[in-house]
């Protein structure tokens, strides 16, 4: 290789590794102290109304008996309103629960209490991954979904927990 | 009084002329080939970058906050730059015109051998740093934890198996090196190098992020495992087989040269478009009973003429003695043609071509094709007897149709001196200099038996070629 060409490859391969860098920061600084507490937090983006979601975090299994259905017209056996637990389920990278919030018969969110975090990159992934499997189930209105690749423990920690809550919760979508 | 200029009618000045101008195209020819292969250089170079730019974008930098995951982070990178680097060998070994054209079929795989090795240890690197990384994270020394990643965790024990593969491929091809296996049982256990990669992919989805979902890395992983696979199967497998069903060739005639020397004439449909030059080579299949399973390179001993290709071929080993018995009418499938040992390689006008041995019959085909002005070409044979010089009226022939001058060196070398001459020419005190008076300002090509080629080139060198000027083909893999 020509001296200048070397020396193009050279300041290339530096400029894009700073590009990366670059890109990386955002990612850097969440990752820093307060990453649990989003780690959880990253499903509420929508709170559809109902029951008062987030606040009952407490992990006792307080299912089903949570919200007194009331009379909400004859849609009948489906499951009761409220927001149910799933079960904790242990990974290599950390715990993962999560609660599932059903209304009119519906899974209408899908809180994250707990996702893997053994370390940094865990956290990374279950922040990247829970937002994406949360969509799929409440597009599907099911814990059957696709794996996503990249973050196969927490997607089936997570699946695993909510299928727990939606049968707690009588629900067979 | 006036004065007209007078014009450049004469047959030399006119020659001049066009002298320069082919001079012009060789040298236009040979920059546009260097700045190709800087940038398929630069790409290499970069295709690391961005692996690593990518493990940054993703936050990779979090690894080399605490000690903690220093480990971790690390065998990732490792992990990551081992894989990009198999690719790019894997592309190397692909035969893709391009990269031959530009760099030669040798120098590729030249490459490709050179990054063997460190590909190996970068693996390797990746396997022991995460066994100890993530034993960390669990409370596990390594081998518990390599134990807990064979047994528990998905695609890991495939992946604990490529990289046994992997050590296998490289091993062997240490070994044949050298040639203490023989080139057959190298060739199947090269195969698993591709058992390995496919061996390593599942954990790559599973447990690393290099295909997560609506990433950059995953494209690029993709594109690059895409690319690699698909160019290996497009160029080796693909292309030789429509080719050679295309070209349909068959040998038309099996003629002796020298004793266990025979020159093999092969005719077919369409040669032209296969756009062969003299000095490439083709990896040759005789369909013949105990031979089909076993293919050759061989080089082109005379330029195509449009109907057949002739090679020229010296009994060295098991495979090339049975081309003494080939019949005419043997179906032949091939590989190629490869190289760039032939004038698309020239750097300036003028040319030295220097052989021995088997040596001499790529010689021969790269006189014929080239492009060569009378008295720009100096040709230096040499044969351990004057029957060692194969395919000797034939040369003679063109030198006198090129007015190339030829020189011709036989008989054994000097006892306990280091030189490619033969004793007479030593003690005459003959030289590179003194045989080819132009060679500085020449390219200089050379084929013979290794050895022999290192010398010739060991004094080229000391007369001050430079190494673009200096093309030799070696018949060893
Ligand atoms: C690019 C290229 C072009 C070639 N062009 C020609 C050509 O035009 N004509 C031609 O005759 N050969 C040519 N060869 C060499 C030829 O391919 C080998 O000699 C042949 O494949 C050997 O196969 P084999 O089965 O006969 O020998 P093997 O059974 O593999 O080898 C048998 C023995 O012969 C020895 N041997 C094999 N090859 C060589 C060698 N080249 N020099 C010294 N010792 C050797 C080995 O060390 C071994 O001990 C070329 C090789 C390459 C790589």
């Amino acid at each position: 290789m020509r001296a200048r060409s070397a020396f193009f490859a050279g300041m290339g391969s530096a400029a894009i590794i700073a590009v990366g860098w670059q890109a990386g920061v955002g990612t850097l600084v969440s990752a820093l102290p307060e990453s649990q507490a989003s780690a959880s937090g990253t499903s509420n983006s929508v709170s559809t109304g109902t029951s008062a979601t987030t606040s009952n975090s407490s992990n006792t299994t307080d299912s089903s008996a949570a919200a007194p259905a009331a009379a909400t017209a004859p849609v009948a056996s489906g499951p009761a309103d409220g927001t149910y637990d799933g079960s904790v389920v242990n990974t290599r990278f950390g715990t993962v629960q999560v609660q599932a919030v059903i209304s009119g018969g519906k899974i209408t969110d899908v809180i994250a209490v707990k996702l893997t975090d053994a370390d940094r990159k865990s956290i990374q992934i279950s922040q990247q991954v829970a937002p994406m499997v949360r969509s799929e189930v409440l597009t599907a209105q099911s814990a059957h979904v696709a794996n996503i690749s990249g973050g196969t423990y927490t997607t089936q920690a997570y699946l695993q927990s909510l299928q727990s809550a939606l049968d707690a919760a009588g629900f067979t979508g | 009084m006036t004065l007209t200029a007078p014009k450049p009618t004469s047959a030399a000045a006119r020659r001049k002329n066009v002298a320069t101008q082919r001079e012009i195209q060789i040298k236009k020819r040979y920059i546009a080939r260097l700045r190709r292969g800087d940038l398929l250089e630069t790409i290499v170079y970069f295709s690391v970058a961005i692996v690593l730019a990518l493990f940054l974008a993703d936050g990779g930098a979090t690894y080399f906050l605490s000690l903690k995951d220093v480990t971790t982070g690390i065998g990732i990178v490792t992990g990551l730059v081992g894989s990009d680097l198999m690719l790019i060998m894997l592309i190397l070994a692909a035969r893709i015109p391009v990269i031959d054209r530009t760099f030669g079929h040798d120098k590729a795989l030249a490459v490709h051998r050179k990054l063997g090795k460190p590909v190996l240890y970068l693996i390797l690197a990746h396997m022991f740093l995460l066994m100890i990384g993530y034993g960390i994270a669990q409370g596990l020394n390594p081998i518990a934890e390599a134990i807990d990643m064979i047994v528990n965790q998905q695609d890991m024990s495939i992946a604990f198996i490529a990289t046994g593969l992997l050590i296998a491929v490289v091993v062997t091809s240490l070994v044949i090196v050298r040639r203490k296996l023989s080139y057959e049982f190298w060739y199947i256990v090269h195969l698993l190098s591709y058992g390995a990669i496919l061996l390593a992919l599942p954990h790559q989805f599973t447990q690393g992020m290099m295909f997560a979902e609506g990433t950059w890395a995953r494209w690029y992983w993709m594109a690059l495992y895409v690319g690699a696979l698909a160019s290996i199967t497009i160029f080796r497998v693909i292309i030789p087989v429509a080719s050679s069903l295309r070209h349909d060739l068959r040998v038309s005639s099996v003629d002796i040269e020298a004793p266990g020397v025979v020159s093999v004439t092969m005719t077919g449909r369409d040669i032209n478009a296969l756009r062969a030059q003299g000095g490439q080579f083709f990896t040759w299949r005789f369909w013949a009973p105990n031979m089909w399973w076993d293919a050759h390179p061989y080089s082109l001993s005379a330029h195509p003429d449009g109907r057949s290709l002739r090679i020229t071929v010296r009994d060295l080993g098991k495979g090339s003695a049975r081309l003494l018995s080939l019949k005419p009418g043997t179906r032949v499938s091939f590989e190629g043609p490869y190289g760039i040992f032939t004038d698309a390689s020239r750097t300036t006008k003028k040319a030295v071509f220097v052989g021995a041995g088997i040596g001499i019959t790529p010689i021969r085909a790269i006189l014929e094709s080239s492009d060569l002005d009378p008295l720009e070409a100096t040709v230096i044979l040499r044969g351990s007897d004057a029957q060692d010089v194969y395919l000797w009226q034939e040369t003679y022939d063109l030198c006198v149709e090129k007015s190339a001058s030829l020189r011709v060196l036989v008989g054994h070398r000097p006892k306990g001196v280091n030189t490619w001459l033969s004793a007479e020419a030593y003690s005459k005190g003959e030289s590179l200099l003194t045989l080819a008076p132009q060679i500085k300002n020449s390219d200089l090509y050379i084929c013979g038996p290794t050895p022999w080629t290192d010398l010739v080139v060991r004094d080229a060198k000391r007369l001050g070629l430079q190494d673009h000027q200096i093309h030799a083909e070696r018949f060893d893999f």
